[in-house]
């Protein structure tokens, strides 16, 4: 991952994500341990105290949970967790998009729908 | 703890206050990052905090002692600028050997090994370097004396590009093997600013800000569209800069204190809402009052 320094999203956050993605894929799997922050600074050549708070908000939503003194580990729930809340964040970004560029296009919202219709069948074709 | 407290902090030059009333207090093992315009009184903070100078009035304490003619405080900290006055007779390696005798935590080894990797011959003499090796030496002498208290000003003088990307790099990793406050001055700030835990803003001897990187990140937003929609998002906030564009189109910088919501409703008013760098950031809030640089060739045209 390369970090977006221009972009409106803090990097504490991009962190965190990032380390959603690799739970999401599978590269840290149910009781992994998770980068340290130290690690994570060394990894993004950024400030350790940024990395911890990517981390905290991790454990805050309880994808990771502490054991004192030794680590942040990958949480039982966290797949799902990770899930529904892309769900309700990224994809909601996207649709605000999309009807932003639509009004801008005096578009009516059945037209968009039969768009999304149309896009829907030729990707499931696809697979 | 804290590693440094100021209070009411002023230093007067003749009828020029360089520092007025500035309070601040640092958490040890920061990094912090003090930026400010030309004159701000960056260094005139830097050299009392390191004992260097003294104040006028006020108060100020390092490692609660007061700095000025401190041993304690001259033996925990290290000030780095592109003045050193280093002994002409010695070579460089002779100079770091000096370094190694003054200062406790000194890592000789990792001197010797950056001193390798920066290209430096053991017989140079420091007044015969060029202004970026310099710089690269006296990086070298400030992060290798490993001072509780390490003081950077404007050390990337000179440096040239790659060379300031290893001592970013450097710096961070000798940071995260040895903590310690790192009080660090520049103008380059979108260069380092990943480095950096907080941010001390000065403006004309003044705070005018202290906050967490990641607060100044978020600290104002850019609204960017026609004048009739941005114009009503504006009303009551705190708005930094304002330019107009094209024939209706603004760009506007503005203190963010927006709700999600509201962000989301100007995206659907077709504003295009974008984040405001840091550098900006501190650069709107330092503006000179009165007309820009623009207004100086404005009259100028008119004559």
């Amino acid at each position: 991952m390369i970090l977006d320094t221009d972009g409106l999203k803090p990097i504490y956050i991009q962190i965190a994500e990032w380390i959603e993605s690799e739970i999401l894929h599978g590269n840290l799997q149910q009781d992994d341990k998770v980068y340290s922050q130290y690690k994570l600074a060394d990894m993004y050549n950024i400030n350790p105290a940024t990395a911890a708070k990517g981390l905290k908000l991790l454990a805050d939503e309880e994808i990771v949970y502490d054991k004192r003194g030794i680590g942040k580990f990958v949480s039982e729930k966290a797949q799902a967790i990770i899930v529904e809340k892309r769900k309700g964040q990224s994809l909601k970004h996207l649709l605000e998009d999309v009807v932003s560029e639509a009004k801008r296009l005096n578009m009516t919202e059945e037209e968009v729908r039969k768009a999304l219709k149309e896009l829907w069948k030729t990707s499931g074709e696809d697979d | 703890m804290k590693a440094i407290h100021c209070k009411e902090l002023t230093k007067q030059y003749r009828r020029k206050a360089a520092l007025d009333g500035v309070d601040l207090s640092i958490d040890d093992n920061k990094i912090i990052g003090l930026i400010g315009r030309n004159g701000a009184g960056k260094t005139t903070l830097l050299k009392i905090i390191s004992g260097m100078l003294r104040e006028s009035s006020g108060h100020v304490e390092v490692f609660s002692k007061r700095p000025f003619n401190n041993l304690f405080v001259s033996a925990n900290s290290i000030y780095i600028d592109d003045q050193m006055n280093f002994p002409p007779s010695l070579t460089l390696k002779e100079l770091l050997k000096e370094g190694r005798r003054f200062y406790k935590n000194w890592d000789h080894d990792l001197a010797l090994r950056l001193f390798e990797h920066f290209g430096f011959h053991e017989k140079e003499s420091h007044k015969n370097l060029s202004k970026g090796k310099e710089s690269t030496f006296n990086m070298i002498v400030g992060l290798c004396s490993r001072c509780p208290l390490t003081i950077f000003d404007e050390p990337t003088t000179g440096m040239d590009a790659a060379v300031r990307k290893d001592f970013h790099r450097a710096l961070l990793k000798d940071y995260i093997a040895h903590p310690r406050t790192i009080l660090l001055s520049t103008h380059y700030m979108n260069e380092m600013e990943d480095l950096f835990e907080e941010v001390v803003l000065l403006d004309h001897g003044k705070l005018r800000l202290h906050t967490t990187m990641d607060d100044l990140r978020e600290y104002a937003i850019g609204l960017s569209g026609k004048v009739s929609s941005v114009q009503p998002w504006l009303e009551g906030r705190d708005v930094l800069d304002q330019q107009e564009s094209g024939l209706d189109d603004v760009q506007v910088a503005v203190k963010h204190d927006y709700t999600d919501g509201e962000i989301q409703r100007m995206r659907l008013d077709g504003i295009s809402v974008t984040s405001i760098q840091p550098t900006d950031a501190c650069m709107f809030l330092t503006k000179q009052e009165g007309g820009g640089l623009d207004h100086v060739f404005r009259s100028n045209e008119s004559e």
